[in-house]
């Protein structure tokens, strides 16, 4: 939990930000979703686009509670204590699925290198389909919520499977501990899809009831 | 005496310690150690080695004992320059470190946006200006009718503690609190006039949030082009302008509701 292993996730520019953001709404174009190295270190986000970071997800979160804040406003339904309602239960729903995702690993013995940081940079990738589905649902009213949800979702699922498929299943080669090993891939299978699902599911639930 | 060579050994470190051990010692007669005296208990009549400057401004017990010869410890020139009269002390604001010039130029910095800006303003961080500036804000907000001076400080503080430590983690140079605090108050500078225009006609139209969203933009690209010279990060300018224009936004939330 060193500052310098959270700078790594910071060292970001403008022109991987945006093609990042153009990935998490539009994947199905990308082709090469494996995540580069430099002699066992992975590379920084400024030099390859796979590489997970957290001033998307930081800004996101925070873009989004702010923009809840607007939504209630405009409906007449602000006060500062919803906001901070809103922003708690954001939070926690992130903290919970971090540790699931922890949890689930760690039982499962999956030698992944994914740290803490990587986990909750791919969880907070979700705040960027949250803030497009409210902008939508405040735009152009309950039709155009239900489209923008239906379209992040999945665009997200992909994401999720696309990039923790190349982090989590190659690793079964590597370490194959003889008997074990059949079991792992199905279980690994199955994590990744969980997660994948679990991401349409929390975004409808923290955004429903802001585009009333 | 074994209990003077610690005393000398210590002398010129710090003075502190001289005093622990003093307070046993002052059974020692003062012919003995010259150099005991305390630092915060002056008694004029002795030659001492550590004249302070707060004690050495009006009073003139001093008269005969600085110049004796047998003194080691000579006063440095700021010190006899305190000695001697007012004339000779430093002007008022530079001993406050308010210097407004470079308040000038920071201010003609944020208004002229497109202008590259020169790294080295924000080498000494002063908080005269967004103090100023801040109070600016606030009044105005009085004026149309919202007393929210908490709301703006709180949101600064906040504002300024996020984007400290944004910063620290973007940069390759770490960045000191005050220096933060400087860039976001003295780019608080287009809000005002944002407020003062509430003052006077709706914000809330549609020529009302053009305004808007033109200030908005106008406070963070130059934050950001202040935060990016001054910290030598390349590529980045967007990225910091965007936390700097959700705070700024907070702000003019602030004004427009």
């Amino acid at each position: 939990m060193s500052v310098n292993k959270l700078k790594y996730f910071f060292a970001v520019d403008t022109r991987y930000v945006l093609k990042k953001l153009m990935i998490l709404m539009f994947p199905y174009t990308h082709q090469d979703w494996e995540v580069r190295y430099h002699r066992d270190t992975p590379l920084t986000p400024r030099q390859d686009v796979n590489a997970p970071d957290l001033y998307i997800p930081t800004m996101a979160f925070i873009t989004y509670i702010l923009l809840a804040g607007m939504a209630l406003g405009i409906q007449k339904r602000f006060s500062p204590e919803v906001l901070g309602l809103c922003a708690s239960t954001a939070l926690v729903w992130i903290i919970i699925e971090v540790l699931v995702m922890l949890l689930s690993l760690y039982l499962l013995t999956v030698h992944s290198d994914l740290s803490t940081f990587d986990l909750i940079a791919y969880s907070g990738y979700k705040y960027v389909g949250m803030i497009f589905t409210v902008l939508s649902g405040l735009l152009f009213g309950s039709d155009g919520y239900y489209v923008a949800l239906v379209w992040s979702s999945c665009a997200l699922m992909f994401f999720i499977v696309r990039s923790l498929k190349m982090k989590i299943l190659p690793s079964i080669s590597s370490d194959s501990m003889g008997m074990g090993s059949n079991a792992k891939p199905q279980l690994r299978l199955y994590i990744t899809v969980a997660t994948a699902v679990f991401q349409p599911i929390i975004i409808y639930w923290l955004t429903s009831h802001l585009v009333r | 005496m074994s209990g003077f060579d610690n005393f000398n050994t210590d002398f010129y470190q710090s003075s502190y310690s001289v005093d622990d051990q003093n307070q046993g010692g002052y059974g020692y007669s003062n012919s003995e150690n010259p150099y005991n005296k305390q630092y915060g208990q002056y008694d004029y009549s002795q030659p001492t080695g550590y004249p302070s400057p707060g004690m050495m401004q009006p009073q003139q017990p001093y008269t005969g004992q600085i110049f004796q010869p047998t003194q080691t410890y000579t006063p440095s020139a700021s010190q006899s320059m305190y000695s001697n009269s007012f004339e000779d002390e430093p002007p008022l604001l530079e001993e406050l470190g308010i210097n407004f010039d470079h308040i000038w130029q920071k201010t003609l910095t944020v208004l002229h946006p497109l202008k590259a800006a020169d790294g080295s303003i924000m080498n000494e961080t002063d908080l005269a200006g967004p103090m100023v500036f801040c109070l600016a804000f606030g009044a105005t907000l009085l004026l149309s009718g919202k007393i929210q001076f908490g709301y703006v400080y709180g949101i600064s503080a906040i504002g300024c503690l996020a984007m400290y430590c944004l910063l620290n983690l973007m940069s390759m140079t770490g960045v000191s609190f005050g220096c933060v605090a400087s860039v976001l108050g003295y780019c608080l500078l287009p809000m005002i006039i944002l407020s003062s225009f509430g003052v006077l006609f709706s914000l809330q139209g549609m020529m009302g949030i053009i305004i808007t969203a033109t200030i908005i933009g106008w406070c963070s690209f130059s934050a950001s082009k202040i935060f990016i010279s001054a910290l030598a990060m390349d590529g980045q300018q967007l990225l910091v302008a965007y936390p700097c224009a959700l705070l700024y936004g907070v702000f003019a939330l602030i004004s427009v509701f």
